[in-house]
Formats: C-alpha cells, structure tokens, sequence
C-alpha cells in the first residue's frame, strides 16, 4: 500500500527560557497515512498535533526521528511538491484581495498559466467567496479567512491535504463545507491529514484515527478499531409494561433500556415482541471517540505520576 | 527563480500599498518643493544650496525607507504567521529571502526613481536640466542602499524590528563615519582597543565611498573607474551579508 506520509520516531524537542531548558514537544511519532485516506490526528491542547504537524510541513527541523512524504524525506523541500497546507488560525497578506492570494499561492506552486484562472475561479466558488474575490483579506470575518486558507491550501490540485483544525472559528455551516470538501477531495483519490479538537468530525469523516497525548502516540488505527465498535453488549430500548430479559440500565415510565449480549439481541427482541411490547432502538454499547481521548489522557496522566513517584 | 520574482513582486505591491511608506514618499517630494524656497533664503549660489538639499534628503529619507522595510521583511512573516503557508511551499527557502530582498530592492529604486524624476522636473523649471553627476550618484545611492537592506534583512532573520532598527542606524551611521573610523584606529594607541577599532572599520561597509553628492552638487567629474569600483563593492558586500542571512533564514523554526 503506497503512503503519503511515513514518520519514524519523529520527535521535536524545544529549548526555551534563558536556561535552554528542553521542553519535549514530540516524542518518537511512528504512524503511516495511506495514500487515499483520511486521517485524523487527534489531542487535547498542547498535545504535540501542530508540532508534528510544522515539522512536516519543513517549518521545524525534527529533532530525532525521520519523515517522509511520498517517499521523500521532509528536510527536502521537493517532498511538498504535492502538498496543500492549511495552518492553523491562518492569517494572511491583509493588503491582497482574495483573488491576488489565490493568484499568488497558485503561481508559488507552479500551476500552470493557463489552469490558474478557471482553478482559481472554482475555488473561490467552492469556499462561497466568489461574491468577495475583490475584497481586501484584511476586511474578512475568521470564518472567511479560514475558508480562503483551504481554497489556498488546494490551488495547486495537491495530492495531500494537510490542515491544521481546519473546523476551529468557523460556524456550523462552514464546517459542513470543509467537511464536504474532506470528503469531496478523498473521493477524487486524494489524502487528507487533518488535526481536530471536534471529534465529532473526525468520526464522521476519518478512515484512520492517530490519538496523540503529551507528544506521544497513544493509540492509530481506524474509528471503528479506537472506540471498539466490535461491541460485545448491545444496549436495546423498549416500550413495554414488563421487565425484558436483560440487565436493566434505566427506565423512565413504560420505556427500558437493557444491556444484553450481543448474540442475545434477536432472542431478546422476539422475547419483547411476544409480551406485546415495541423496539425502539438498538445500538452497540460502544464508547465514543471522546471516551477514547479521555481515558488516553488520565492514563498518560498516571503515567506521568507513577514515573515521578519512581523519581521521587 | 521564476518564483523568486512571485515573490519579488507580492513584496513589492506590499510595500506600494503601505500607508507608512507612501507618507514618507510624500513627506521627501514636500522636502524636495521646500529645498526650491531654500534659494530665497540662501547667500551665494542658489542652485548649489537647493541641489545639495534635494540630494541629501532624497538619500536620506530612502536611507529610512530601506531601514524601515528592511527590518520587518522577515519578521513581520513571522509575526503574523503568514510565514507558515510561504515557507511549506516547496522551494528552497533562501529563494523566499532572495525574493523578499529582490522586491524591497525593486521598491527602493521605483522610489528613488520616482523622487529623480521629481527633482529632475523642478529642476528643469528652474535651473535647467541636471548634471550626470547627479544621476551617477543616485545610481550610487541605490549601491549603498543595497548594502544597507542587506544589513537590515540580516538583522530581521533573528532580532525584533525595534533591535534590528537599533542596528542598522549604527551600521548607517559608522558606515558614514568609517573614514574617521580608519583615521582613529590609526592614530590610537597600540592594544586592544586599536584592535577592536581596526576590527570594526573592516566589518562595518564604507557607506561614504557611495557618496559623490558634493561633486554632483559642485559639478565636480567623478572619474568612472571609482563609480564601477563603489558599485561592485556594494554588490559583492551586500551578497556577503545575505549569504549569513540565509544562512540564518534556513536554520530557523518557525514555532
């Protein structure tokens, strides 16, 4: 399977303050994006996502570890050659207008004279700012400066979208647009690599999931393998006068929600239609992408506590 | 390098659209209408007093303009974080401080283009047209402003603007004194101190040897051999000091 991104032990460590002290920011990220996907890379605040993402992107030199896009390593700066990138909190050369910034990124990335003016035109139609292509980009809201930033990040019709919270500051309009366009651009092939807080979203659109905690890796694969989706309890909800079979988890009036096995749920269905009662949902007893973060967040907290206990 | 010139001239419409510089342009073209009432005022010969004020504040107010833009060329990418979507392009990253020296260059001479030609028109309605002299040192003036935004881009790569500013008006004005600089490393006594001076008359650029504004001024001929030599050593000195810029501009995270 060929890859778009390949990091091996990536790590960025910054000294800061008048001591240099280190300050571990990434710490040995070993993951695979494959060309075609959508992966989401996911943490709370100060997790190391957008430093892992500046280093590929060639804006910080790795400290340890290796990387590679498309086979090229990231300190050659030919590795972006087929790259769309969205930082995150864009801002922008406020005294272009929003064609003049297509324009400019588009003739950076080499896109073809001939191919810049429709390319350009598309997309500034595709992020809903053709009505304001003439407008100084110091004049745009957040939300329009964000859109503007993914329309830059795919005027050179890259292979690889990277986006850095690409949902943060915008509405929830806006964000079905970048999601839609997520979705659109994997559709045609491409890869889409993409940080997020709003889980939501990535469990909505990702193939793939990385969950990073304190500069490490906690866990990669895809949604459905993170949260356990391969459930062994189902939880059912009735409308029923009875008990059904099953371990009862709550009960508001003649509705029952039941835990029950999940090789038990049509025995236990049939059970409740045959006591005159009515299904009302079914769903596998699974834990959320959210649930999956919070518990990657306290047990790094642990430990992080126990090898200070050591230390101490 | 076509992309060199894409950012060339992104720099240069920057620059065009900035209020601060279009205030100093204006403010040097009410300089140059003030120099032609100097005349009233002055005893002798007119024409010299209002040819030397039109030089010297044509040169100096471009001497701020370059300070001015030269040290936030790298820094303000980096303030406003615009520096995140231009340095992940794929191009080397010396093209992206080449393209931004290259387009304040190219603003500096439409500027001292535009004054020349101010000058050359109130001239001609006065005294009529101007003198090569004045021309070749304008060329010169462009010289010694290469060399002065190569030193303020250098110092844009690491320091803030208000240090980078700091720095390059001592290189402005020891590079202005760097003949009496010379005259007292000589002149000092043995030991460290003539060290450090000797030292520093080498570093620093000679910024007088573009200055042919009094020949200009007195019509004095300036032989050709010292134009070309003045202007190769600013183009060789400015290329030095971008060199150590880059240098610089490739090790940099971009936090």
């Amino acid at each position: 399977m060929p890859l778009a991104i390949r990091t091996e032990k990536l790590g960025k460590t910054y000294l800061s303050g008048f001591l240099r002290r280190p300050f571990v920011a990434l710490s040995e990220l070993t993951m695979e994006v494959r060309v075609g996907s959508s992966f989401g890379l996911v943490g709370p605040n100060g997790a190391g996502k957008t430093t892992a993402i500046k280093t590929l992107m060639g804006l910080q030199r790795p400290s340890a570890g290796q990387a590679w896009i498309h086979g090229v390593a990231i300190t050659d700066h030919e590795s972006r050659r087929r790259v769309g990138f969205m930082p995150e909190r864009p801002y922008f050369y406020e005294y272009l207008t929003a064609w003049e910034f297509l324009d400019f990124y588009a003739r950076l990335t080499e896109v073809e004279a001939a191919a810049r003016r429709p390319r350009i035109e598309a997309l500034l139609e595709r992020v809903n700012l053709d009505r304001f292509r003439h407008v100084p980009l110091g004049k745009f809201s957040k939300g329009m400066l964000q859109r503007a930033g993914i329309a830059q990040a795919l005027v050179n019709d890259p292979d690889l979208v990277v986006l850095d919270e690409p949902m943060s500051g915008l509405d929830p309009l806006g964000r079905v647009l970048v999601r839609d366009i997520i979705q659109e651009e994997r559709r045609k092939g491409k890869t889409v690599f993409f940080s997020s807080h709003i889980l939501g979203d990535v469990e909505a659109i990702c193939d793939e999931v990385a969950i990073v905690v304190a500069g490490t890796l906690r866990g990669q694969g895809t949604v459905r393998e993170l949260i356990g989706q391969t459930a062994d309890e189902v939880d059912c909800t009735f409308v029923i006068a009875g008990d059904p079979p099953g371990r009862v988890m709550r009960r508001d009036g003649d509705r029952v929600t039941v835990r029950v096995p999940s090789g038990n749920v049509d025995a236990t269905i049939d059970a409740v239609r045959a006591a005159g009662g009515h299904v009302l949902e079914v769903h596998p007893n699974a834990r959320t992408l959210e649930e999956v973060l919070l518990d990657e967040v306290e047990r790094a907290k642990l430990v992080n506590e126990k090898r200070l206990g050591v230390l101490a | 390098m076509n992309r060199v010139y894409v950012i060339a001239a992104n720099t240069f419409r920057e620059a065009v659209r900035d209020r601060v510089l279009n205030s100093i342009l204006f403010f040097a073209v009410i300089l140059l209408c003030l120099s032609l009432t100097l005349k009233e005022m002055s005893i002798g010969d007119t024409a010299k007093v209002v040819r030397g004020v039109a030089l010297g504040g044509t040169s100096l107010l471009a001497a701020v303009i370059a300070i001015f833009l030269g040290v936030g060329l790298v820094y303000k990418e980096i303030e406003k974080k615009t520096i995140y979507t231009l340095a992940s392009k794929p191009l080397p990253r010396w093209h992206l401080l080449l393209g931004k020296y290259l387009g304040l260059w190219i603003t500096l001479a439409a500027e001292v283009g535009l004054l020349t030609l101010f000058y050359t028109l109130v001239l001609a309605t006065q005294q009529g047209l101007p003198s090569l002299g004045v021309y070749l040192a304008m060329v010169l003036l462009m010289a010694e402003l290469s060399l002065l935004t190569a030193w303020a881009t250098l110092f844009s790569t690491f320091a803030t603007p208000m240090t980078a500013s700091a720095f390059s008006v001592c290189i402005y004005l020891i590079g202005h004194f760097a003949d009496d600089l010379r005259l007292f490393a000589e002149r000092a006594e043995d030991g460290p101190f003539k060290t450090m001076l000797s030292i520093l008359y080498r570093v620093v650029p000679n910024l007088e040897s573009f200055n042919i504004r009094d020949e200009a001024v007195h019509g004095v001929p300036v032989p050709w051999s010292e134009v070309l030599w003045s202007g190769a050593y600013g183009l060789g000195y400015s290329a030095a000091v971008l060199a150590v810029a880059m240098i610089i501009f490739e090790r940099r995270d971009f936090k």
